[in-house]
């Protein structure tokens, strides 16, 4: 094994949480190291396919996924630079000041240790730094004001337009959903075109993935990239109380070993509990900065309630973006559906693709043979969905823990243990009823749920933030409790998850916790 | 990417044409194009190949011609990291090829003991139907192998990806493709 030089700060993972802080470091004049564990894609990679898309998601995975409703990992997830946000859908909701005080308002779940006036400043910035198209002044109907998005809303499409007659009759306000996508050239990064690809990477540079944006910026300030790097084990001093680098296999698959002053854990909700928990040492027997016994625990997932309908008219179905042309916070309230608790965030129009798990080909999956060919002729351009996501609460059962076989480098796989309660099937089912209602006030021809399994969306919790190391595994700006030059990223710090699609809030979190390790650095880094 | 990431990936990644194997030598041609030509299948049986085949067409119309096997075979001879295929992100865990050959055995056995014993490409068409429609609802009589309702799902994906998710397919339904990077074969 070699010993590399040391660098100011090594992070694991060069997704949207990672890029950002190796952003922040870098323009700070910081020496940062990227270990990426896939490999380092170009914009020309990302070429306009479902099939060929898939290549951006993992294959091999260290995880075994069980429960009553097992997460499902390889979809949501990324797979090299980027990570899961170079195929997200760049919807930029913000999280609501409810998300944030869920224990002490409702006795449920947890509270953040921050509110939403902590985190709305870092909002505003990201929008600024990477571009975000919409009304802000439209969305202060709920949430409090803040500054203007740097570009106009995205255009909207009629497979987006027919469902409002029908969600203004249930008493559903929608506004343009913000988007991470040019709807103008922006800092040299050209506009949309809506032919909806966004899902399998955008090659232009019109959606905000890391690629353009942060990890771009990163780069362009010295930070190195080393793809196909696969970290194993964050290495301690004797006394436990520092970390003083990773070890990781290179892409030749040659054992390295790379010291540095600060490591941040940046590898997603499942992967970094999963290291702290590989690294464990007798100072740290149960994972590192686990006094708590909190790491890997509270996994949460979003879920979603689709609703189909068909028309006769032409409504372009395959023209926008893959994210969502309106939203609405109306139903976002934790306890606006009867019998169930957790909010709803809903979402309107989108660009249809053919195949693919979000293809319309699945909007009838008991469909097979010539039924099903005659139903794709008819859905070619007169199908749309609305969508409706789910909150489910912190479950402390719900959780990442290592298992007996190993991956290919000899360390051990871990599982993923994920279930729904009641709470989150009630409102996954009030939320298909009140679909089927909007559907059927739009006139729409046909209108169906989009029911099967429960869906698992998005990953959250597993070393989530709080005021001390009995509650929690980090601090708001995701510096760990007990090992100060230790530090993670990503939405495996949230300790609930809202509705609402998760990497802006991301964003502003990593903003805010990479502007805390430059601006303490001198009593952090070891 | 470096040269060695791509040495690590995969020949071709810019291209969506697949490498099939003939004699030592590589060609690039859709599934389709490998069909019509008779390539060499290189991991399924003929028996395999059969029973996918049949289940493809049975599944969506014009999925054997589209080259479903071919495309399959392909992917299951290439390393996961490689993989187009729809059992990447349903979770299903490499070698692919072990839950295929469980699946289409599954599909097989059970058509031999409810159809006096003919395998699933010997059946009719409506018997197929019947078939599917049981293995989709998990009603198969002495089903054995991955859950009905998976394999449907996996083999649909299969077969709609060949059919529908294609530049071709997109143009046979009428429906435009609108590709930033266009694949540079039509398949």
């Amino acid at each position: 094994m070699a010993t590399l030089e040391k660098v100011d700060a090594v992070i694991v993972g060069a997704g949207a949480s990672g890029s950002l802080f190796a952003s922040v470091l870098s323009k700070a004049g910081k020496k940062v190291v990227l270990l990426e564990a896939g490999p380092d894609w170009q914009l020309s990679d990302l070429i306009s396919s479902d099939l060929w898309g898939r290549r951006v998601k993992p294959a091999v995975i260290p995880f075994l996924l069980e429960g009553k409703n097992p997460y499902g990992y390889a979809y949501q997830a990324g797979w090299g630079v980027g990570g899961a946000a170079l195929h997200y859908f760049a919807n930029f909701p913000r999280y609501l000041p409810n998300d944030f005080k869920v224990k002490s308002e409702h006795n449920r779940g947890l509270d953040w240790p921050i509110a939403y006036a902590d985190l709305a400043p870092y909002y505003d910035k990201v929008a600024q730094e990477i571009g975000v198209s919409g009304d802000a002044k439209a969305e202060e109907i709920w949430r409090p004001r803040g500054q203007p998005y740097p570009m106009p809303p995205m255009k909207t499409f009629r497979n987006g337009e027919v469902w409002l007659k029908g969600l203004e009759s249930v008493g559903i306000r929608m506004v343009p959903q913000p988007v991470g996508m040019n709807s103008v050239e922006f800092k040299g990064r050209p506009a949309c075109i809506y032919d909806g690809w966004c899902h399998v990477g955008c090659p232009i540079g019109a959606l905000a993935n890391p690629v353009v944006t942060y990890l771009a910026d990163a780069r362009k300030a010295g930070a190195e990239v080393r793809a196909l790097s696969t970290v194993t084990r964050v290495l301690t001093n004797e006394a436990g109380d520092k970390v003083t680098g990773v070890e990781y296999y290179d892409a030749r698959k040659e054992k390295q070993l790379q010291p540095a002053g600060v490591v941040i854990l940046a590898a997603w909700s499942a992967q970094n509990p999963r290291l702290m928990m590989i690294s464990a040492t007798d100072k740290h027997p149960k994972g590192l900065a686990n006094s708590s016994g909190l790491l890997g625990k509270y996994m949460m997932a979003h879920y979603a309630s689709g609703t189909w309908a068909l028309f006769d008219e032409d409504i372009e179905s395959h023209m926008g973006t893959i994210g969502g042309q309106f939203m609405s916070y109306d139903r976002y309230d934790k306890t606006s559906r009867k019998g169930a608790f957790g909010s709803t965030y809903i979402l309107a129009g989108s660009a249809l693709k053919t195949s693919d798990l979000g293809g319309f080909a699945n909007a009838r999956l008991d469909l097979f043979g010539q039924p099903l060919a005659d139903f794709m002729q008819r859905a070619k351009r007169g199908i749309t969905r609305l969508t409706a996501f789910g909150e489910e609460m912190p479950n402390i059962d719900n959780r990442i823990e290592l298992a007996e076989s190993k991956d290919e480098f000899g360390m051990p796989l871990a599982r993923i243990v994920h279930s729904f309660d009641q709470d989150a099937v009630a409102l996954w089912n009030a939320n298909f009823e009140e679909g089927l209602t909007i559907a059927k006030a739009t006139g729409a021809k046909e209108f169906w749920s989009a029911r099967g399994n429960q869906p698992t969306i998005h990953l959250f919790g597993g070393t989530i933030m709080g005021s001390g190391a009995a509650d929690s595994v980090t601090d708001s700006y995701g510096q760990t409790h007990e090992i100060p030059n230790l530090w993670v990223a990503g939405p495996g710090l949230f300790p609930t998850e809202g509705a609402s699609n998760p990497t802006y809030t991301i964003f502003a979190v990593s903003q805010r916790g990479a502007e805390q390790l430059v601006s303490k650095w001198g009593t952090v880094a070891g | 990417m470096s040269e060695v990431e791509r040495r690590a990936l995969m020949k071709g990644a810019a291209m969506s044409a697949l490498a099939f194997s003939v004699g030592g030598s590589q060609f690039l041609l859709s599934p389709r194009q490998a069909r019509a030509e008779n390539i060499p299948y290189r991991t399924l049986s003929p028996q395999q190949v059969d029973t996918l085949d049949a289940l493809g067409e049975t599944l969506v119309p014009g999925a054997a011609a589209a080259g479903v096997s071919h495309f399959v075979d392909q992917q299951l001879s290439i390393p996961p990291e490689e993989a187009l295929l729809e059992a990447r992100i349903l979770n299903i865990r490499p070698p692919y090829v072990n839950f295929y050959r469980a699946a289409l055995g599954a599909v097989d056995r059970a058509s031999l003991a409810n159809n006096d014993n003919r395998a699933f490409a010997h059946l009719s068409a409506n018997e197929r139907r019947d078939f599917v429609d049981q293995m989709r609802q998990n009603k198969v009589t002495g089903w054995q192998g991955p859950p009905g309702p998976f394999v449907y799902l996996v083999m649909r994906s299969d077969a709609v990806d060949v059919v529908y998710g294609t530049m071709d397919g997109y143009s046979a339904l009428g429906m435009p493709y609108m590709a930033h990077i266009t694949p540079t074969k039509r398949w």
